[in-house]
């Protein structure tokens, strides 16, 4: 495998390293929504690479290489010597089509050689729970699936993703890989830990949890934040993910982020469904166990990746803009902790996202994440 | 250098290599800021948590507190008597209400006592060592029925008791946790469960499952030893009758007289009441053939002696059949089932009898069981008819007929009722075939030109069981046949067993306005009893009257009695059995009304009485 990393900014336009020898079959983007709308970076994307599959979207900030920035817009051009893609799209008509989405799709990548797939979706009226389960209905629990939902900096207002098109609303994206000699690896981990009591979820309503110990939660949060920081909610909530344990799956440990806040209600909107009755608990992380943990998800990461790879490695970060609110300036240590366990040897791109999808190393069942970061390698072994 | 502020000159720096101061100012005091919004969440998070925290430890003592009374109250409110020692010295830490009863003292007074200042020494000193035992192994202690060493309950009561040892969180023994419960009510019901269970209730004889166990130990032995024995089947004549005649208490009693009689005779043989009146009897091994027949014929005198309990007297009878193991069968069911048929065949003979089991009863039991087989297809098969015997005045006025049925078997030809009829009353069958007789019959009545009467049987059985009445006015509906013109013919039978319940449905079944008849008078023993408690529309005198009045003179009186008694009641009387002239003429002369029998006509096929019903009988033949 060959990469050609580009990226663009306002002042000098695209700029990239070495032209590849051969014409890649696939070129990844990452953007800010108001950086990518229009089209224009797309255009000129697919005036680079006629021939080429061109995948993107917009995120929460650019991860690449050491750096995050909001301003550029980062690519990857890549060229692999066996390995075969595909993509596919679907414009996702409502949150309940979420899981026949994830069929849809699944069903026009399924093939006896598809060695892995790579969603980007839509991150604001997908649920992406669903989705995977829609995948996993079709392509089975063994078949790796990562990826990650498209952010829209912190304004929540709309997201968009492309696939050998213009980046629209209400897309899913997903990238099938084929072939033997591929190399697909991936790691996942939070870095929070839970304090406080462990609380029941006494009512709730799909994503929405009306009450929590019979309270509603936004007393709870509040009393956490104080006052002031409250006021920020649902941006200051992400200082306190949930952990999510329920009694039938006690393997199943899921971290879950405030979205929406309901002040007059007194709930609060979490990014994925929260079941009725479930035990949750509080998190919560300072800088360096945030850091720990993204450095975790990448020595799984290259742990998992097969020794026998040649050519160049790439490493798509997905993080959470959850994660970047809380760590600030800080925000770098945990892709410099990444980039420590990964090597120099390892391309790095990525964003920050609505949702993370990997599966985690206690179940290996694929799922959404709130609050983590998760690395994705690609690589091709000899043929 | 921190990392950090290293990144921040880095990012303050342009590409000249100046560094901007305002922007790094900025980064520098938004980077303190952060810091101070991340320490004041910490702290803020941690104050919260230890007040929640100890809100749930609170909530949680609360709850083990709860937890603690509901299983307190459990524990003094249960009828066994719980307690609770210190391991080390024995010392009562624990009691519960059950407790203090069978201690016999409040709990004031044996709690932070030892079993030394407590009980008496010898007492004491086996608590000690048992409570030593249990703290010493750790194993539990376990007493079963065992009877009560101390305490106020009584040295009658027997108990189980149970010592365990509880430690505490280091593993040393801290408890002694003990539980003492009275068995005394279920050992002796456990007990008498068992004997009851191979008793009989009422003479306290072995039952027909300890005869049936007894049976095969003596036929295993007896192989073993090639040994021989007789197996009795005896059966008690006429029981019946003393139930039917005294009730059941002096039956009862009679019964337990009759049973003590079998096994004073016995001579120490197996004696086992398996039935109402059936009895078995086990002989020892090796007992001569005509020993055997003495003992029996023993035993069938001692019974046949009259009964007397509490001034009532009976005369009771024993039948006795004998198989004997190995002639005539080398296992139970051959050797009971040729005992029993040995038995048929006494009571078959003129019961008071003893009878050997032969092949040939053993055929006749084959064939009655192969009648009764027979018997259940023939409704199917059509092979039951109903025959019709005219009833006419003394002057020869026809006036209705008895519908009487017979079974045409295929290969046996005409089987006559008496033998066919008790079979079915034994299997049920009966119900079944009533039901299609009385159908029949009111079928046939209903298409006669004149309006004449039908009389019809009914079995006891069919009045104990299933919905007679229903079943008798679903027949009338569908044959349109007046009920006026359906006489009924019962027995007293029908009325012994249950009284109450046969009067009230012969009520319902007049109130419908068919006439009641009955039936074989003067043979039974409480007719007039019956007379008394229902108003029957007429008296049919049994035939064997009617046959002997030439012959005996006391028949005479009798039919004379009876017919003066009918109207002196004012209920009208049939003579059955009529075949001669002369019985006729007497019979008119002392004024009874209706007569059936041979000299009338026998009981045809009603073709044969086409003229009598009012039917002409060329236009029936060709219409």
């Amino acid at each position: 495998m060959q990469i050609q990393y580009r990226h663009w900014n306002a002042a000098h336009g695209w700029r990239g390293g070495n032209a590849l020898r051969e014409s890649p079959q696939l070129v990844l983007y990452f953007g800010s929504r108001e950086g990518l709308a229009g089209g224009e970076r797309y255009r000129e994307l697919r005036s680079f690479y006629p021939d080429s599959h061109i995948v993107g979207c917009s995120t929460g900030g650019q991860i690449h290489g050491d750096d995050i920035a909001d301003d550029v817009i980062v690519a990857v051009a890549l060229h692999f010597a066996t390995t075969q893609v595909r993509v596919v799209n679907e414009t996702i008509e409502s949150r309940e089509a979420s899981r026949l989405c994830g069929m849809r799709f699944a069903r026009q990548l399924a093939a006896p050689d598809l060695a892995g797939v790579f969603v980007l979706s839509e991150g604001l009226s997908v649920n992406g729970n669903e989705l995977i389960a829609g995948v996993t209905e079709v392509l089975g629990p063994d078949l790796l699936v990562t990826g990650g939902l498209a952010g829209d900096g912190t304004k929540m207002e709309q997201t968009l993703v492309g696939a050998d098109g213009e980046p629209q609303p209400n897309r899913i994206a997903a990238i099938g890989f084929y072939g033997a000699s591929f190399r697909f690896a991936h790691g996942c981990a939070g870095g929070w830990d839970v304090f406080g009591p462990r609380r029941k979820v006494t009512k709730s309503d799909g994503p929405v949890v009306l009450e929590l110990d019979g309270e509603p939660p936004v007393d709870l949060y509040t009393r956490y934040l104080g006052e002031e920081e409250a006021a920020a909610m649902p941006g200051s909530g992400l200082a306190f993910p949930l952990r999510i344990h329920d009694e039938a799956e006690p393997e199943r440990q899921i971290v879950r982020s405030v979205f929406a806040v309901d002040r007059d209600a007194g709930t609060l909107t979490f990014a994925a469904d929260i079941p009725e009755g479930c035990t949750a608990q509080l998190m919560r992380a300072n800088f360096d166990s945030l850091a720990a943990g993204a450095g975790e998800a990448g020595r799984q990461a290259r742990n998992a990746l097969a020794d026998e790879v040649v050519g160049d490695k790439l490493a798509i970060l997905v993080s959470c803009t959850g994660r970047r609110k809380v760590m600030g300036q800080r925000t770098q240590d945990e892709l410099d902790a990444v980039a420590a366990e990964l090597g120099d040897d390892v391309t790095r791109i990525g964003f920050y996202s609505y949702g993370e999808i990997a599966p985690p190393a206690a179940t290996g069942r694929c799922e959404l994440h709130n609050q983590t970061m998760t690395v994705t390698m690609i690589a091709e072994a000899a043929a | 250098m921190h990392r950090l502020l290293a990144r921040q000159i880095k990012q303050s720096t342009d590409e000249s290599g100046q560094v901007d101061m305002t922007r790094l100012v900025e980064l520098v005091s938004a980077a303190y800021e952060e810091s101070d919004r991340d320490r004041r969440r910490t702290d803020r998070a941690i104050k919260l948590m230890i007040e929640e925290l100890e809100q749930t430890h609170k909530r949680s003592e609360q709850d083990l507190s709860h937890a603690r009374e509901f299983l307190d109250s459990i524990i003094e409110n249960i009828p066994i008597a719980v307690f609770a020692k210190d391991a080390r010295d024995s010392r009562y830490i624990l009691l519960n209400r059950a407790g203090e009863d069978y201690y016999g003292m409040p709990r004031e007074e044996m709690l932070g006592k030892t079993p030394e200042q407590l009980f008496p020494a010898d007492i004491a000193r086996v608590v000690n060592e048992q409570d030593r035992g249990v703290v010493d192994t750790g194993t539990p202690m376990f007493l079963e029925g065992h009877l009560l060493e101390v305490g106020v309950n009584g040295h009658d009561r027997v108990v189980n008791s149970r010592k365990l040892l509880v430690r505490d969180g280091n593993g040393e023994p801290q408890y002694l946790v003990g539980v003492i419960e009275d068995v005394t009510e279920r050992i002796t019901s456990e007990a008498r469960i068992s004997h009851l269970a191979h008793h009989d209730a009422l003479t306290d004889l072995p039952n027909r499952s300890a005869f049936n166990q007894t049976l095969n130990g003596r036929l295993e032995h007896a192989q073993e030893a090639s040994a021989s024995f007789a197996v009795l089947s005896l059966d008690l004549d006429r029981f019946k009758d003393v139930n039917d005649v005294f009730g059941h208490p002096v039956g009862d009693m009679m019964m337990r007289a009759a049973a003590e009689r079998l096994v004073a005779e016995a001579d120490g043989a197996f004696v086992a009441r398996i039935g109402g009146d059936e009895f078995m009897i086990l002989m020892p091994d090796d007992i001569r053939r005509e020993d055997v027949l003495s003992l029996a014929e023993r035993l069938v005198e001692a019974i046949g002696t009259e009964l007397e309990v509490d001034d009532y007297l009976s005369h009771v009878g024993l039948s006795v059949g004998i198989a004997i193991y190995p002639d005539d069968g080398v296992d139970a069911a051959t050797l009971l089932a040729n005992a029993d048929s040995a038995l048929y065949r006494a009571k078959r003979e003129g019961r008071g009898r003893v009878c050997f089991f032969e092949t040939e009863m053993d055929r006749e039991l084959r064939d009655r069981r192969l009648l009764q087989h027979d018997l259940r297809q023939a409704v199917e098969q059509n092979q039951l008819l109903v025959y019709f015997q005219p009833q006419a005045r003394m002057e020869g006025e026809i006036i209705g007929f008895e519908a009487l049925v017979r079974w045409n078997h295929p290969t046996r030809g005409i089987v006559p009722p008496d033998q066919f009829i008790p079979l079915a009353e034994e299997n049920g069958l009966i119900i079944e075939i009533g039901e299609w007789v009385l159908r029949e019959a009111c079928r046939e009545a209903a298409s006669w030109p004149r309006p004449l009467q039908v009389a019809v049987n009914l079995s006891p059985v069919q009045f104990q069981a299933g919905d007679l009445e229903r079943s008798i006015h679903q027949i009338l509906l569908e044959t349109g046949l007046a009920p006026t013109r359906l006489e009924v013919e019962i027995t007293e039978g029908v009325l012994i067993g249950d009284f109450t319940r046969a009067l009230s449905l012969l009520r319902r079944l007049k109130a419908l306005g068919i006439r009641i008849a009955m039936d074989d008078f003067g043979t039974g023993y409480s007719s007039l009893s019956y007379l008394q408690s229902f108003p029957f529309d007429k008296i049919k005198i049994d035939r064997s009257f009617i046959l002997n009045l030439e012959a005996t003179p006391q028949s005479a009186e009798i039919v004379r009695a009876v017919l003066s008694l009918a109207h002196a009641l004012h209920i009208p009387v049939v003579a059955e059995g009529v075949e001669t002239e002369v019985q006729r003429a007497f019979l008119q002369s002392e004024a009874c009304e209706e007569m059936q029998g041979y000299l009338i006509g026998r009981p045809e096929p009603i073709e044969h009485y086409f003229e009598l019903i009012g039917i002409n009988v060329e236009r029936r033949r060709y219409a």
